[in-house]
């Protein structure tokens, strides 16, 4: 397969150098399975092998890209596609800067994270993966939603400048179980993120829905009053707010066009909790990780907040070259986002309900629908949704309705961090609009912030 | 190649398929441009083609595409061995309503074709606006084209064979700024519906010049105004903030998939229960919501939907009370079954792909308030005592059973005693859906309706994004919280 394909990006290189083009050329290619269900049922049984090809052409200081669908054989339609980039580049408008061209100086391939067993999964062996999570645990008004997403995703470039190629090829599983009450309308959630097949752990996800399930049937639900609360987070929370966090806070472009809470001046500053350390780390095999740049640029771990202290802006190419910047080998679809574990060993849900406590506190798992309120100030606003729980000071527990928080992310991971747990994992956070592109985060499994207010609150599920 | 595709469709009800249906793609193309500050950051044309196949067997969905067109026998086995796979777990067989069987064509009313105009035509529309747009206080201006065009043949083992012809336009600017405490402040122009056809003729130079002045002005007013206050107002909504109201508390909400439980592995459900059909007082009854697929010239009129059912003009909630939801043929038979009574009766026409390579689904189509009693923008804020007018969507979020939200908006202007006193920044309000539609106060006459396109609402596992329409009057709302 990965010689096919690195056969066809040198055919079409050459193709491009003899009419003296200057293009880059980026090959996608996902081979996606997705069984979701639904009400009980298999809602939906799809396959998508689709392959994309990208040209992006060069003009002095015009550029302009031309995509496609296409097959691997209609070499013709690729050709085209390349002379409709190059003709597009023509009459765009020129930019106000210099923009660099990558060049790639070695070929690189990866295919650390590709897992055969995983690829070859069958619809049959996902069916049962869903029957063993919910075995014994589905009711009459009790019904199972939930996606089994699996693909296998390449990556290949190549450019006009040099004979070298870059080729990515992972494999990855997104599952989410969900079991949700017909009529009183609650729903409970267990995820797992997986790069191989290995790490598919039906049986995990069972005994924390067991739980869930357990404690939003027999323990009394209530409507939460308005307030502050400490508040545990899960991982899918954190994972959540830091991917936000990635985009207003830690991209140099977004910084220079206004649209971000952190600033220059910050760099170097504590402006976070001593017990909050993040770093872009492309050698974390669970991230789906890009070991070089698309600019063909090696990445190492890149430090964004060690022990509080932000550390400095990632720069995309594109970005360096307009506001002047050195790029730091973030020209990338994903990164490779890992939050440090702290020292409080908790790792599930059950162990986090049997944890002595001074005060109430409020477990939301889960943030459905987040958005950014104001980016200037690092404002974001979720509800919450799949699970959440309210873990009394007497031991004792109680099923609260969803509540909303609007907060900003400098408080949320500030002073008030109370604790983190030293127990991390990958949270797969891949969108599936358009094009696969597996991304995850590395985080705790929870951490609690305190005194956050609560400013709406549900009278029902 | 249609011949192939119906000899295909027959061979796989042979095989035991009880429905069979195909939409075959020969062209979807788009064409986007960026201007960001004067640079073109992006000039991207995408072209797709390819079949998607959908087969029900034994009361379950397999789906299956490709964009390799010359073999359509693997793409058809493909999508029977899903079904079968999937029919392992039923629990409410899918039945399809009954429809007829339509040979037909739609096309969308276009007088000129965005695409034949040159690319240094389109991006010197861009360059003047951007230069338009250059003035004191602006820090960033962005000017954007998005266009749109779709070939889809619809075959089904009913008889049924429609092609469709769609082309779309989309364009916004956008200016931001910083205010006296550093806080970034935008204004956005977004090209809705003007007049009868939709194509290159959408983009009016001196129209679109109009519209950056203004938000240039506005954005410079929004840098020296006073933050939102925190507290109980009525919020009068003008259509740049109506229609996403709209859209997330009545549209979502009423997606007959998400009522019944089909989307709750991740965009949610719906606080709608079957029991609420003919009762639920869902607004006070200055409240008429339609799903109007039969509107003239909006990407929410398509001729017939994915599952080949023609579009048609449907009540949602009439003075108030619910009545009706966005259907397709699975889910109405399935909800009427579930209901032991007749709700619905037939699909709406409103399930839709997003592409060749996605399953259709319940879409929103052109989800309307009917205009009102109350007069124009001045009559209601001369009726109002305590009030902000609120444009732009900045921020949206809303609970997972659609029950409640929070939207932060570009551009608050305060309303005291009737008047307007001022514009105020970082307005945002919130509400739980119900009780906020029940406290519907005002409904602008037809001078403040207008149809809002939007181009990206999401829906689905694997993503859907889809276009679709808002026809919106001016309203108010009373007490509701601010500023938070
Ligand atoms: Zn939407």
């Amino acid at each position: 397969m990965k010689d096919n394909i690195l056969h066809l990006l040198q055919t079409l290189r050459a193709y491009a150098v003899e009419k003296g083009y200057l293009v880059s050329v980026i090959y996608h290619e996902e081979d996606s399975s997705l069984m979701r269900f639904a009400n009980s049922a298999v809602s939906l049984n799809t396959n998508e092998h689709i392959i994309r090809l990208g040209v992006e052409a060069y003009d002095g200081r015009r550029r302009a890209e031309y995509s496609m669908i296409t097959g691997l054989d209609d070499l013709d339609e690729m050709k085209r596609g390349i002379d409709l980039a190059v003709e597009m580049a023509h009459h765009a408008q020129p930019l106000g800067y210099d923009m660099t061209i990558p060049v790639f100086k070695q070929d690189f391939a990866d295919e650390s994270a590709f897992d055969p067993a995983l690829a070859a999964m069958s619809s049959e062996e996902r069916l049962a993966f869903f029957n063993q999570a919910v075995a014994g645990l589905e009711e009459e008004e009790l019904l199972l939603s939930g996606i089994f997403s699996s693909g296998v995703n390449i990556w290949a470039q190549i450019n006009t400048l040099s004979e070298h190629t870059q080729y990515f090829q992972t494999t990855d599983a997104q599952i989410s179980v969900v079991l949700a009450h017909r009529q009183l309308k609650w729903e409970v959630t267990a995820e797992q993120s997986a790069q191989q097949k290995a790490d598919l752990n039906p049986e995990a996800l069972r005994r924390e829905l067991a739980f869930l399930v357990r404690c939003y049937k027999e323990q009394p639900a209530m409507q939460l009053p308005l307030g502050t609360y400490d508040i545990v987070l899960g991982q899918a929370a954190v994972a959540d707010l830091l991917s936000t966090m990635n985009w207003i806070g830690f991209s140099g472009g977004a910084y220079k066009r206004g649209f971000s809470f952190l600033s220059e001046e910050q760099v170097g500053q504590k402006v976070f909790s001593e017990q909050f350390t993040l770093v872009d780390d492309p050698n974390r095999r669970e991230t789906f990780p890009f070991r070089f740049d698309f600019m063909g640029m090696e990445r190492q771990p890149f430090p964004l907040v060690q022990k509080g202290v932000f550390q400095g802006f990632m720069w995309m190419q594109d970005d360096a070259d307009e506001f002047g910047m050195k790029p730091t080998g973030h020209t990338v679809p994903a990164r490779s986002l890992v939050m440090a574990g702290g020292d409080v060993p908790v790792a599930t849900v059950e162990e986090l309900a049997r944890m002595p406590r001074e005060r109430d506190v409020l477990y939301i798992p889960f943030l459905h629908y987040m958005n950014i309120v104001n980016p200037s100030q690092g404002v974001v606003t979720a509800s919450s949704r799949f699970g959440a729980l309210l873990l009394k000071r007497d031991g004792s527990i109680a099923v609260p309705y969803n509540v909303r928080l609007t907060q900003s992310l400098l408080d949320l991971f500030g002073e008030r961090v109370a604790w983190v747990s030293s127990v991390t994992a990958p949270y797969n956070t891949s969108s599936s609009y358009g094009e696969r592109n597996p991304t995850a985060v590395i985080v705790p499994m929870f951490m609690q912030v305190n005194g956050l207010e609560i400013s709406h609150s549900n009278s029902s599920y | 190649m249609q011949k192939q595709i119906q000899q295909q469709i027959e061979r796989i009800m042979a095989k035991g398929a009880t429905y069979v249906d195909a939409r075959w793609y020969p062209l979807d193309e788009t064409s986007s441009l960026t201007m960001w500050n004067g640079n073109l950051k992006s000039a991207h044309t995408n072209r797709e083609s390819g079949i998607g196949v959908r087969v029900l067997y034994q009361g379950a969905w397999g789906f299956c595409a490709s964009s390799e067109t010359s073999d359509l026998a693997v793409v058809f086995e493909k999508a029977l061995e899903n079904a079968r796979a999937a029919a392992e777990r039923v629990t409410f067989p899918v039945r399809l309503a009954e429809k007829d069987s339509i040979q037909a064509s739609f096309e969308s009313p276009c007088r000129v074709d965005p695409f034949g105009v040159p690319l240094t035509e389109r991006v010197a529309f861009l360059s003047r606006l951007d230069e338009l747009m250059a003035q004191a206080g602006v820090e960033q201006r962005m000017a954007s084209m998005d266009l749109m065009r779709k070939q889809i043949i619809f075959l089904d083992s009913e008889g049924s064979q429609i092609e469709k012809r769609i082309t779309e336009v989309f364009g916004g600017l956008r200016v931001s700024g910083r205010d006296a405490q550093g806080g970034m402040q935008v204004r956005t122009f977004r090209l809705n519906r003007r007049g009868e056809t939709r194509g290159w003729e959408s983009f009016d130079p001196d129209f679109f010049a109009q519209q950056a002045e203004r938000i240039v002005r506005e954005l410079n007013e929004l840098r020296t105004a006073e933050n939102c206050p925190k507290e109980d107002r009525s919020v009068i909504l003008l259509p740049g903030i109506m229609f996403l109201q709209t859209h997330e508390t009545i549209g979502h909400a009423l997606e007959l998939d998400r009522i019944l439980g089909y989307e709750l592995a991740f965009a949610g459900g719906s606080f709608v229960t079957l029991d609420d059909f003919g009762k639920l007082r869902y607004g006070s009854e200055k409240l008429t919501a339609r799903a109007d697929g039969t509107l003239i010239n909006s990407p929410g009129s398509f001729g017939y939907d994915d599952d080949g059912v023609p579009t048609q003009n449907t009540v949602l909630i009439d003075r108030g009370i619910l009545v009706g939801a966005i259907t397709g043929r699975q889910m109405v038979e399935e909800a009427n079954a579930r209901a032991h009574r007749t709700i619905f009766n037939g699909s709406g026409g409103a399930n839709r792909a997003t592409a060749f390579y996605r399953v259709p689904i319940e879409r929103m189509t052109n989800i309307n308030i009917d205009p009102g009693q109350d007069g124009t923008l001045e009559d209601i804020v001369q009726a109002t005592e305590r009030g902000i007018i609120l444009d732009g969507d900045r921020s949206w979020s809303i609970g997972s059973n659609r029950e409640q939200f929070h939207f932060a908006t570009e551009i608050g202007w305060m309303v005291e005693d009737g008047r307007v006193t001022g514009v105020v920044k970082n307005a945002t309000y919130k509400g739980a859906t119900v009780p906020f539609w029940n406290s519907l106060s005002a409904v602008g006459d037809a001078s403040t309706w207008s149809v809002q396109f939007v181009d990206n609402c999401g829906k689905g596992q694997p993503n859907q994004i889809m276009q679709l329409g808002h026809g919106v009057p001016v309203c108010r709302f009373d007490n509701v919280r601010i500023g938070e």
